[in-house]
């Protein structure tokens, strides 16, 4: 079994664990979108990016693809992630602003602005509901419809599928139709934080939010010091 | 065809068709790849085979790929001897084949360049500076016959591989240093040693020809011209790595290669070079071909491998590559079209004639596609290292018109720009990433003054939006609000938080995108941003696209280049109507020196007009001198209506030359009491005593001082500052404003030993004295040095006086790089004025203190300089003395400051100019402003009154309190003009119209007089040159708003009338 560090702690993990895995098994939150336990990688919504290698010449990579291997080092919250991870996110609320999920994680990432129109859209293309309709209902009816700007998920030639069953897990899963959020308005696309919590300033100091216990901040221990640098 | 089983038999086939080639024929190679075929080769062969009926066995036809020379197509070569010939006719062929058959050389069809002709294709710089090796075989052999490649040691390099071991073959390949040329240069024989090295009984080789960046086109040049070299790398990479399936992606867009590489896979398996047990080696291999829908992404190898799954092209995260899990999750190595073709010149050459190519860490040639602003398009193959000037300058042939380059995009949409001062970086792989681009496949286009880089970053950023396969979060949405910001800055909505934003988003989708494309997308926008900044301010800030290119920023062009903003394409478009006064007050709204600058404008707007990209521009100086004489004439606007003075307070200008007098202007427009202090006994400045009478008559300069006048202003004649007052002297006096505009009106020194002999004369003294009807002493035999138009002036008025029996001007350069108007020089010539261009003075003979004579020496130009003109070098023993009576030195001129010493509160640059805030022309004196040639150094008389405009609007907002500020706009035109609605016949005669032509005295009329030498267009011309403008203002929102309300309008009243 490889070992591997992430955030400082040492652990053995599995060959066929993902960073993701062995992170999520440390305790340590990275935050997902189209990762779901029982679908197969996606590595499409980019939040779960995490640093590896050297720290002066950090490689970004998705941490649900990514495999473990001897002696990787691996960084999951330091500032430079933290401000890219807030970036994806803000293009995707701008996408989407009515989806609580992309909400919540804006409260709990701290995301207080958006600097794109938004387009009201109703869908992320974060790829669950095709997954789950292949690969969990083994029907295959709905999919990826043209690339970039026009992309869109429907079913083949946007006819009524004959290999439907109307089983609703594409909308069990998806992230924007089943969880809605009512609190957005058009003049300010973040709502009303319902999800808010303490927004830890460790990172100011330490340029990461990983502490001794593997915490993130939540302590409060580095915004008390941070008081008293002052 | 029978298989050939062993070595040997290939050996004895390959004598056999060397055998068949009778020497004595002659060849006649036509270009006739898909871009040759694009520029008419299929009617230059049709016609060459007519013409041939006869001759069939002394010269043979041979249709080949193409040989690179784009703006040469179609274009043949003759063999043996090399001969090129370009741009050919069908009409050609027959003179061609006479002069094949009598060995002569048609000079009709030569290349040239700077007057020489070029007979054989090695001397051609395009192709001189070149190193053709993978490309070499492409412009003597048939791609549709194996016979031909066979004959130039085709498929020999497979020999020697299937006889080594694969491990001998990687690690040749290692040695040879050669790296991926499908742009991102991964070591070739690392990647093939990893996929060796995996345990599977199956793997996989695959050719990726999914050539998508715009402007690139290697790879279809080589899959066309030379298939077979593709096929025999790949073999060789299959055996060396364990591979018995290959496949070639191509896209279906290129159906000629597709074509041209199927027939060849199947030559080949018939005469057993692919299928089992090649050669009796006891190794399989065979390709199969597929052929991609053309999506962009689909170049990146995950992507492609889900193509030829037949999945969605989209791509997966690595780790796993495909090296370790790719196609139908199978080792696979993927190389590019010129990477497999480089191979097979590997194994054939040797990896140390390879790796002594190119630079330490880039090794081998490289294939170029060098597209857009530069004279010599085409297909380049040259060693790593070689540096961009080479590649634009010497092999592109530098830019179109003489046109200044500015950058070079390389790799394409993925790459970055290069700006022109860094263009001594070698081209290798490092250095172009170190410089913000990449390799790429190896697109290079060039561009010129005339590109906008914020449209360029947009434009391919709306392509990135659209090939991006949508997959992950930052490169899909991310490039879609790239675009969104690029659309507002180039709309003049843009702001600088947005820039900083832009930048914020391009380094996300760069560092975390998932597949090439992501990761490279950025490149055009951050390039640019980090190169062009300024770029980006000017249209954010400044609301000005300097390359005159973005529709909602620039409205007309014409319009928005003009220093003074006049407003030429709504007077251009009252012309056209007849209607001569309205377009006299649209040009008088913005100039108060109208007449004059009808005359000696340098027009910056016809540089940039529309109507020069298919044609020439409208002839919009003389259209205006059209108006304005019809004003003089028909007695139009010769005055204003003065204002009541406020009582802010008195201002003094110094200098009445064209800045001084339009701040003048503006200032008593503006209700103040204006005084304008002027050292020379004339006022006018430049205008009365540096340009001559026979470019702008005095009665013209007249008219318009006379405009000023009226306005209020007050002239007070023969004070100088310095001398006969100073600026504190003028606050003390209650001016509570001052506006220098004193000019430059000393003439530079040439420097070299015996310029103080009698006899040697500066320029500007001349003009002066001259003008101002004083006498000169002038000998006989004139030199005149210097290729500005103060040069051209002093030669023309010393002509004029009669006094000598030669004028003669020496200039370093050539009539290229000449600063003087194009119309001037021409003139001059005409006169009977003598040029000696690439003559450079060396010193000055004298005799009892008295010029004799002047020694000159011969120039030849170098390379580009910064400015983009060609620096000149002295030919060593060339020099040679030429007699002069008399030598007028007019390189340049400097403003005379000699005032300052008494002005010392003054702050100066150290050029020698004034130092003023170039926003508000505000010097570090509160009170004081300067403007015009003492700010700029010598200038254009325009850009002197668009100093004296701003000032103006300065010293305005200065007395009144306010903050100091310029407020740009996009550029619109004040009202919109009706187009007109042409017949069928006006419309074809349009079509046919070329620019009006000035009418001139003859040479006779006027070289011994000072007659003004341009005389006008006619009013039926005018109306006619008009009638050819484009009315570009119409292309914006706001224009089309216009002709939609106007066609609502008519459609109204025709209703009504119905």
């Amino acid at each position: 079994m490889p070992d591997i560090k992430i955030d400082g702690i040492l652990i053995d993990a599995p060959r066929d664990w993902t960073i993701l895995d062995a992170a999520r098994f440390l305790g340590l939150e990275i935050p997902t979108l189209c990762h779901h336990d029982g679908l197969s990688e996606w590595g499409g919504c980019r939040l779960c990016i995490v640093e590896i290698g050297d720290k002066l010449n950090p490689i970004i990579v998705t941490s649900c693809t990514y495999p473990v291997q001897e002696g990787l080092v691996v960084r999951t919250a330091t500032k430079k992630i933290i401000e890219t991870r807030k970036v994806i996110l803000e293009l995707l609320i701008a996408q989407c602003p009515t989806s609580k999920t992309l909400q919540d994680l804006a409260a709990k990432m701290g995301l207080t602005r958006v600097r794109f129109k938004p387009k009201w859209e109703d869908c992320i293309y974060c790829g669950l509901c095709v997954r789950m309709c292949e690969e969990q209902m083994m029907a295959s009816a709905i999919g990826f419809v043209d690339r970039g700007n026009k992309l869109r998920i429907n079913t083949p030639f946007n006819k009524t599928s004959e290999i439907c069953r109307r089983c609703g897990g594409c909308i069990y899963i998806c992230p924007v139709c089943m969880a809605r959020c009512e609190g957005v308005k058009p003049e300010d696309v973040i709502c009303g934080r319902c999800q808010n919590s303490l927004q830890p300033t460790c990172i100011e100091f330490y340029d990461n939010y990983t502490c001794w216990e593997g915490l993130k901040g939540d302590c409060g221990t580095c915004v008390k010091e941070k008081t008293e640098i002052k | 065809m029978n298989k050939v089983q062993s070595f040997d038999e290939l050996t004895g086939l390959r004598n056999k068709v060397i055998k068949n080639i009778d020497p004595n024929k002659k060849v006649i190679s036509i270009s006739a790849g898909t871009c040759g075929q694009a520029r008419g080769s299929n009617k230059l062969i049709e016609a060459f085979q007519k013409a041939l009926v006869g001759n069939e066995n002394k010269i043979t036809l041979k249709i080949t790929g193409c040989h690179g020379f784009c703006a040469a197509e179609p274009n043949v070569i003759i063999y043996p001897q090399g001969i090129f010939y370009q741009n050919l006719k069908p009409g050609d062929t027959a003179k061609i084949i006479d002069g094949v058959l009598q060995n002569k050389i048609i000079e009709d069809f030569l290349f040239r360049s700077n007057g020489d002709k070029f007979p054989e294709m090695k001397d051609i710089p395009f192709y001189k500076h070149q190193m053709l090796t993978v490309l070499l075989a492409n412009s003597f052999i048939d791609p549709t016959s194996i016979d031909d490649y066979l004959s130039v040691s085709g498929y020999s390099s497979i020999e020697s591989a299937l006889k080594a071991t694969t491990v001998e073959i990687i690690e040749k390949i290692k040695r040879s240093g050669l790296r991926g040329r499908g742009g991102a240069g991964f070591p070739t024989g690392k990647k093939w040693e990893n996929t060796r090295n995996q345990k599977s009984e199956i793997k996989y080789i695959i050719c990726n020809a999914d050539e998508g960046d715009p402007g690139a086109y290697m790879d279809r040049s080589l899959l066309e011209g030379n298939p077979h070299s593709v096929i025999e790398g790949m073999i060789i990479g299959a055996y060396a790595i364990g591979a018995n399936e290959g496949w070639i992606y191509v896209r279906n867009e290129y159906p000629l290669a597709v074509k041209n590489v199927t027939n060849a896979m199947n030559q080949a398996r018939s005469l057993g070079l692919l299928g089992k047990n090649i050669l009796g080696s006891g190794f399989d291999f065979d390709i199969r071909i597929v052929k991609g829908a053309g999506a962009f992404v689909c170049g990146e190898e995950t992507a492609l491998i889900h193509s030829i799954e037949s999945m969605r092209g989209v791509p997966r995260q690595r780790p796993p590559f495909p090296s370790e899990k790719g196609l139908f999750g199978k080792p696979t190595n993927i190389n590019n079209v010129e990477t497999w073709a480089n191979v097979t010149k590997i194994i054939e050459k040797g990896e140390d004639w390879f790796s002594s190519v190119g630079t330490k860490t880039s090794k081998g040639t490289k294939i170029f596609s060098i597209v857009g602003k530069v004279k010599n398009t085409g297909l380049i193959e040259v060693p790593m290292g070689i540096t961009l000037r080479n590649v634009i300058y010497d092999i592109g042939g530098g830019g179109l018109d003489g046109k200044k380059i500015k950058a070079v995009q390389t790799g394409g949409p993925s790459g970055g720009c290069i700006p022109s001062n860094l263009f001594n970086l070698p081209v290798d792989y490092e250095s172009l990433s170190e410089a913000g681009s990449i390799m790429g496949s190896g697109g290079m286009i060039v561009m010129d003054e005339d590109t906008c880089m914020v449209d360029v970053a947009k434009y391919f950023t709306n392509f990135l939006q659209d090939e991006s396969c949508g997959k992950c979060v930052p490169c899909r949405e991310g490039t879609q609000r790239m675009y969104e910001i690029l659309k507002d800055i180039t709309e003049g909505k843009g702001t600088q938080e947005q820039l900083e934003t832009l930048v914020q988003l391009g380094n996300v989708i760069k560092s975390t995108s998932m597949c090439g494309l992501g990761q490279t997308a950025a490149n055009p926008v951050l390039g640019t941003i980090r190169y062009f900044r300024d770029e980006y301010n000017d249209h954010i800030n400044k609301k000005k696209c300097s390359a005159a290119v973005c529709k909602e920023i620039v409205s007309s062009p014409c319009q928005h280049t003009c220093p003074i903003d006049t407003e030429a394409s709504t007077y251009i478009a009252l012309i056209a109507h007849g209607r001569f006064d309205e377009a006299l007050e649209v040009i008088k709204k913005d100039n108060p020196l109208a007449s004059v600058l009808a005359r000696v404008c340098n027009h910056p707007c016809e540089s940039k007009c529309r109507a020069s990209e298919t044609d020439e521009p409208i002839t919009i100086r003389n259209l205006k001198r059209f108006v304005t004489d019809y004003g003089l004439k028909n007695n139009l606007k010769r005055k204003v209506e003065p204002v009541p003075k406020n009582k802010l307070g008195k201002i003094a200008i110094i200098g009445s030359g064209p800045a001084g007098l339009t701040c003048s202007f503006y200032l008593a427009q503006n209700g103040y009491e204006v005084t304008v202090f002027e050292k020379q006994p004339v006022i006018g400045g430049m205008l009365a005593v540096g340009v001559p009478e026979f470019r702008l008559p005095r009665e013209i300069l007249k008219t318009d001082l006379e405009y000023i006048k009226s306005a209020g202003v007050g002239f007070i004649t023969n004070k100088s500052l310095g001398k006969d007052f100073t600026t504190d002297g003028l606050f003390k006096q209650g001016y509570k404003a001052i506006f220098i505009a004193t000019g430059t009106h000393k003439s530079l020194k040439l420097n070299v030993p015996g310029e103080e002999a009698e006899g040697v004369l500066y320029g500007m003294d001349v003009l002066t004295i001259m003008n101002l009807g004083k006498e000169v002493k002038i000998g006989k035999r004139v030199g005149v040095i210097g290729g500005g138009n103060s040069a051209i002036d002093a030669a023309r008025t010393i002509l004029r006086s009669g006094k000598s029996d030669s004028v003669t001007i020496f200039y370093r350069r050539t009539i290229a790089e000449m600063p003087a108007f194009e119309e001037e020089v021409i003139a001059s010539l005409e006169e009977g004025i003598k040029i000696e261009y690439l003559t450079a003075p060396k010193k000055i003979i004298s005799e009892n203190g008295k010029i004799k004579a002047c020694e000159f020496i011969r120039m030849k130009l170098g390379d580009m300089d910064e400015s983009g003109r060609r620096t000149p070098i002295e030919i060593k023993g060339s020099e040679f003395i030429e007699n002069l009576d008399t030598l007028v030195i007019s390189i340049s001129e400097q403003p005379d400051i000699s005032y300052i010493s008494s002005e010392s509160n003054l702050a100066l640059t150290k050029k020698g100019t004034l130092d003023v805030d170039s926003e508000t022309l505000a010097t570090n004196v509160p009170g004081i402003f300067a403007g015009g040639d003492i700010v700029s150094g010598p200038n254009t008389v325009v850009d002197a009154v668009a100093a004296g405009k701003i000032a103006a609007d300065s010293i305005d907002k200065y007395l009144r309190g306010e903050e100091m500020k310029r407020e740009y706009k996009i550029t619109r035109p004040s009202r919109y003009i009706t187009p007109i609605e042409f017949s069928d016949k006006e419309l074809e005669e349009l079509l046919t119209a070329k620019r009006a032509v000035m009418n001139y005295l003859t040479p006779e009329e006027r070289k011994h007089n000072l007659k003004e030498v341009e005389l006008g267009l006619t009013e039926e011309q005018a109306v006619k040159e008009a009638r050819r403008c484009l009315r570009c203002d119409l292309e914006t929102e706001n224009g089309r708003a216009f002709i939609n309300e106007t066609k609502q309008k008519t459609l109204v009243t025709e209703t009504q009338n119905a």
